[in-house]
């Protein structure tokens, strides 16, 4: 018995030496072998309790079993260990410099006024507008005279119109879509119009074709309060902050009174003469706005007696030029790959 | 409309700066853009009087003056010729500043000290009041030695001021100083009222009628200077008209001018002795009869227009111009003054279709006021009076078709408050009485209003409404988000699914740009596409900018194209994805007007030979872009079919045509290399065109089962022929291969050697599962072999 208690002790002992200076999964393999294999000392001992007299037998081998779970427990943690060094060791190697460009494609980018309209129109609905559109190429009738604005009127001065060979117009507004929205849903009525609008002008602050944002809020009892509240709320939306406005006397055909609104400049708030956004007046133009002419509610089928309503009119190029700082409405519209992406793709 | 501040205090007393005045009259509704001080930079110049003047001892071109300036004298060289000894003159002394900011100082023109300049109408900054060449002449009565600024006038500021269509009545320094004194507190109105002239005396001159023969015109009135002396207008004339951006010309054209500055009333002045008869007749033109106004240019006229016509023969284009025929010139020594009212759109339209934008069609198009026509002529005549020089006859000849009744115009109580939320009846008729707005009937709810004939842009309540709110200023309405709330805000199909598209669209690397809808004709022939396609049918603008913007697009692929090409000009290399979203414009069908479909476009261009880290993972290829269009649909549930397809610009052998529940709805392409070339866009490009509207119905997003008991797979090798496309091969296994077939991927197709000329090989792997058990080997192997029996009778080779 103590022959076997020593020889066990011997295992152990050279056992636990020889792992601790094991650093490989491949010594690991061979230790596994030499003490667990099939020819493993310690399975020749276990083979060699037979020889044991029988009332020695069971002590030994429990004492051998115990032996043996130690053996592969103290295997198994090591096998972790070097797994993970190895691990370690290997990822050390293979290593990826992730400063490198990325590989396929990234993120694209939108263009500046598409992008404004989404957002101008969200705060809209948020005010429960629901959009609607008309037809880019549209008639005199309602471009102009739906609007109040009859032939010849000097009126038609403020907006240079392309025709086309068809007879037709390209709007110079998207008012248009007002008469058409009242004549189609009546009242009361809230929508917002996005689209392009055509003006045959061409310079640094005018583009042949450029985006508006109409709006149009039909009830009974609507007062200029309403409109100054919705406009005031949209303004504070899209900049970000509230920003102090001021309504100006105006006209336009289709609405009575007409009024421009005006907002406090988000970049210098009136406090330097020499900024480049206001040109030091301290106020923006934003839109033209006003109460809906009575004759504009007949066009569309509704009693000006019993509705009213106010409409506004703004762009959206406008709009995006201030947010993002631009300032040559033309190459909005040309599509260079370097101005959209700011530089880099 | 540029007001010199001076010349409106005459007329109304403002208490405040000219720049708080333009503050409040940009609140109210006169825009004021600028206000210039012509004569700001101008120091220390004086008034000089010429007292001896000699020809240069060495130079025969320059003089020697002697100037003197209330005291000391001085001596000045000059190259002027039109100076004489006992003139006035501006003089600048050394250390004084002139128009262009020069400082002056001592000169020496070959050993003669000139001290300082005497001074052009140019130097002092108003190049526009010189009525000859060389040293300004100052009008007599003038100080030796007076401060000039002062003397002249100078010391004034100009309001430029955007006038709005409907405010005619604001072209006058009458009408605007009657809207100051409304719009700004503390305010006193001067001069308004304008004396009638006298009516029906016979005169001195001898005049044989007045006819109106049109409509257009219905009140004209005539007034006869039989005697004038045509010379330069007083200083003091030159330069208000300077100031109001007018040009002089002489004293009569100038007099017509200054008047009509002050009345909003155009003048005409008719050399009396050119006019072919003592005759005139308003008429309308003749189509195609031609004028030649009296700039020189001939224009032909067409129905519609009026004309003033003496003895059968034109001299006017009514409202317009005169004719050269009986111009003002320097010989004239009678002139007839035509004052007249004249349709607002009938002088519009002509004005706009000659493109003849003057001070008086400006005026007459937005209507004058016609309680003002004769009287003008009444101010016109004390004007000339001043003048001198002049025998003038206050009595006017008048012939009119027509009488202006004043407009009565209610305010209710209800209708103030509910635009306004102020209901003060009282006040707002006090607001509206400052304004020539006489109450002529009040109660607790309504008062009615008399208005003005020069205000003929008040003819409803509602304008009654804008004067008292834009007058007690629109600050002081409140401000409230829009009560009642009938439901809620739809953003609708059309903006949901552009914005699915477009944020799927830049996942993918694309560009999002906006081109115009308007294109150069031209691409219709660069992408090839045939009379017989619609797309060659587009619209023309018929008054376009440039050719190169004159076509409404038919497809988004120029603007894209156009695009790549600007890229590629300014030295872009690399690989680039563009889209657009946006309509195009096709001829209607079945008796539509038109047709406006949405569209959404990319194209992808591979880059130039540069080289690239990952290249091959960056080129496009057909297939690829099928993988985007795919994911672009994907986004709203909607699933296309591809099938071989051609486009008038597609390459033969790689178009595809997208179908949606068997509407076509789009194409594939790899751009026809032919074309490329002559765009000079090193290819290949790729593109796709989707019609938006097809995309609007979103299809119900649906999930599948579960799956819990994993597939069974085999591969399946046939060779078909090469016409058959692969999606067909596909449809067949699916239909051949019964039930339990899950799932089939396409993974490898091969053609060459070994495979008969004419086909080619595909190879899929095939899944088979049942969703409720684990399927035995035996039992795939049966229906595996089953599926190739099938095929095989069906014609395919299998491996």
């Amino acid at each position: 018995m103590e022959t076997i208690n020593a020889k066990i002790a011997n295992i152990r002992e050279n056992m636990m030496q020889e792992l601790d200076s094991a650093g490989s999964s491949e010594s690991l393999q061979a230790l596994r072998v030499r003490y667990l294999g099939k020819r493993g000392e310690l399975t020749q001992m276990l083979r060699s309790l037979g020889n044991l007299p029988p009332e020695k037998r069971p002590a030994a081998g429990q004492a051998l079993n115990e032996l043996r779970q130690e053996i592969e427990a103290a295997l198994e943690a090591r096998s972790l260990l070097i797994a993970r060094a190895e691990d370690e060791a290997r990822e050390a190697t293979d290593f990826v410099d992730v400063t490198l460009p990325p590989r396929g494609r990234g993120w694209g980018g939108f263009h500046p006024v598409v992008q404004t309209m989404n957002e101008i129109i969200d705060i809209f609905v948020g005010m429960g507008f629901s959009v609607a559109y008309g037809p880019e190429i549209e008639d005199d009738f309602h471009n102009f005279e739906a609007l109040n604005i009859p032939p010849h009127h000097p009126a038609r001065d403020m907006q240079d119109t392309f025709y086309l060979d068809n007879g037709r117009l390209l709007r110079t507004h998207t008012s248009p879509v007002e008469v058409r929205a009242m004549l189609r849903w009546g009242a009361p009525l809230r929508i917002i119009v996005p689209g392009k609008v055509y003006r045959r002008d061409s310079d640094q602050t005018h583009s042949p074709m450029f985006h508006q944002l109409e709006g149009l809020l039909i009830d009974e009892d609507v007062s200029l309060a309403d409109l100054k509240g919705c406009l005031n709320t949209f303004v504070g939306a899209i900049f970000g902050r509230p920003l102090d406005s001021r309504f100006r006397a105006s006209y336009f055909p289709f609405t009575e009174p007409s009024l421009e609104m005006d907002v406090e400049c988000f970049a210098c708030s009136g406090r330097n003469p020499s900024c480049r956004i206001c040109k030091g007046t301290g106020w923006l133009e934003i839109l033209g706005c006003g109460m809906t002419h009575p004759n504009v509610l007949r066009y569309g089928g509704i009693d000006p007696d019993r509705y009213n309503g106010f409409a506004w009119g703004m762009g959206p190029d406008r709009v995006a030029m201030l947010k993002y700082g631009l300032t040559d409405l033309r190459v909005l519209f040309e599509g260079h790959g370097s101005f959209l992406t700011g530089g880099g793709y | 409309m540029r007001i010199s501040w001076k010349w409106l205090n005459e007329f109304c007393k403002i208490p405040l700066s000219p720049e708080e005045a333009a503050e409040r009259l940009t609140v109210t509704g006169c825009e004021v853009e600028s206000i210039e001080r012509p004569c700001s930079t101008l120091k220390g110049l004086i008034v000089g009087k010429v007292e001896k003047l000699q020809v240069h001892p060495e130079r025969s071109d320059l003089f020697v003056a002697e100037v003197e300036l209330g005291g000391p004298r001085v001596q000045c060289v000059t190259a002027a010729q039109n100076l004489r000894e006992g003139d006035t003159v501006p003089y600048g002394a050394p250390g004084s500043v002139i128009a262009d900011g020069t400082v002056l100082g001592k000169r020496t023109f070959d050993s003669v000290v000139s001290v300082g300049m005497m001074l052009s109408a140019e130097e002092i900054g108003l190049p526009g009041i010189a009525d000859e060449f060389g040293i300004l002449r100052l009008p007599a009565g003038l100080t030796a030695g007076e401060d000039l600024i002062k003397a002249l006038n100078l010391d004034d500021c100009i309001l430029e001021i955007s006038i709005t269509p409907n405010r005619g009545d604001l072209l006058s320094l009458i009408g605007l100083a009657r809207e100051c004194y409304g719009v700004i507190e503390g305010s006193t109105l001067e001069k308004q009222e304008l004396k009638p002239p006298r009516i029906g005396d016979p005169g001195s001159v001898s005049w044989d009628g007045l006819t109106l023969a049109d409509p257009g015109c219905p009140l004209y009135g005539l007034s006869f200077a039989p005697s004038v002396q045509i010379r330069p207008s007083p200083m003091g004339t030159r330069i208000r008209l300077a100031f109001s951006g007018i040009r002089s010309i002489n004293n009569i054209v100038d007099a017509t001018n200054y008047i009509m500055l002050v009345t909003g009333q155009p003048l005409h002045a008719f050399d009396l002795d050119r006019l072919p008869a003592r005759e005139i007749t308003v008429r309308g033109a003749r189509e195609g009869e031609r004028f030649r106004t009296l700039d020189g240019q001939d224009h032909t006229l067409a129905e519609g227009d009026l004309l003033i016509t003496s003895g059968g023969i034109p001299v006017a284009l009514a409202g317009v111009m005169g004719g050269e025929n009986s111009e003002i010139t320097a010989e004239t020594k009678s002139v007839a003054f035509e004052s007249a009212f004249f349709e607002p759109l009938r002088v519009s339209r002509t004005a706009r279709r000659l493109g003849m934008g003057t001070e008086a069609s400006y005026r007459f198009s937005r209507g004058v006021d016609p309680s003002r026509v004769l009287p003008t002529l009444s101010c016109l005549f004390e004007y000339l009076l001043k003048d001198g020089a002049h025998q003038v006859e206050e009595n006017v000849r008048v012939v009119s078709s027509r009488s202006w009744e004043k407009r009565r115009i209610p305010l209710t109580r209800r209708k103030m408050h509910r635009v306004l939320l102020w209901d003060d009846l009282e006040q707002a008729s006090k607001i509206l009485q400052k304004l020539d707005l006489k109450e002529i009937s009040a109660t607790g709810e309504k008062r009615v209003f008399e208005i003005p004939t020069s205000r003929a842009d008040l003819s409803i309540e509602e304008d009654l409404i804008e004067e008292v709110g834009r007058l007690r200023g629109y600050e002081s309405v409140p401000s409230r988000i829009p009560p009642l709330l009938h439901g809620t805000g739809r953003v609708g199909d059309e903006v949901e699914a552009h914005r699915r598209i477009r944020v799927a669209a830049m996942s993918r690397g694309f560009l999002e740009i906006v081109t115009y809808s308007f294109i150069n004709p031209k691409w219709v022939e660069w992408l090839r596409i045939p009379e017989t396609d619609p797309r060659s049918r587009g619209f023309r603008l018929t008054n376009p900018i440039s050719q190169d913007q004159s076509l409404m697009r038919t497809t988004l692929l120029p603007g894209l194209l156009q695009a790549l090409q600007t890229n590629l000009r300014s030295g872009w290399k690399d690989p680039i994805r563009l889209f657009e979203v946006g309509r195009v414009f096709l001829p209607g069908e079945e008796g539509e007007d038109h047709r406006e479909s949405l569209r959404m476009a990319g194209v992808s261009w591979n880059g130039k030979e540069r080289r690239i880290l990952h290249e091959p993972y960056l080129k496009d290829d057909v297939l690829s872009l099928k993988a985007d269009v795919l994911a672009l649909c994907g986004s709203r549930g909607q699933i296309p079919d591809f099938s071989a397809g051609s486009e008038p610009f597609g390459h033969a052998g790689q178009t595809a045509e997208l179908r949606l529940e068997g509407k076509p709805c789009g194409y594939l392409t790899s751009i026809k290399p032919g074309i490329l070339r002559e765009l000079e866009i090193p290819g290949p490009v790729f593109a796709f065109e989707l019609d938006i509207e097809s995309l609007l119905p979103e299809k119900g997003f649906r999930f599948g089962q579960v799956v819990r008991y994993p597939a069974v797979y085999r591969d399946i090798s046939l060779i078909a022929p090469l016409s058959r496309p692969a999606a067909s091969v596909e449809e067949d296994l699916r239909k051949l291969g019964g039930s339990l077939l899950r799932e089939l991927v396409l993974f490898d197709v091969y053609q060459g050697a070994g495979i008969p000329e004419g086909t080619r090989s595909l190879a899929f792997s095939l899944a088979y599962g049942d969703p409720g058990r684990t399927l035995r080997d035996e039992e795939v192997d049966a229906i595996h072999e089953q599926l190739r029996r099938n095929l095989s009778e069906k014609g395919y080779i299998l491996r």
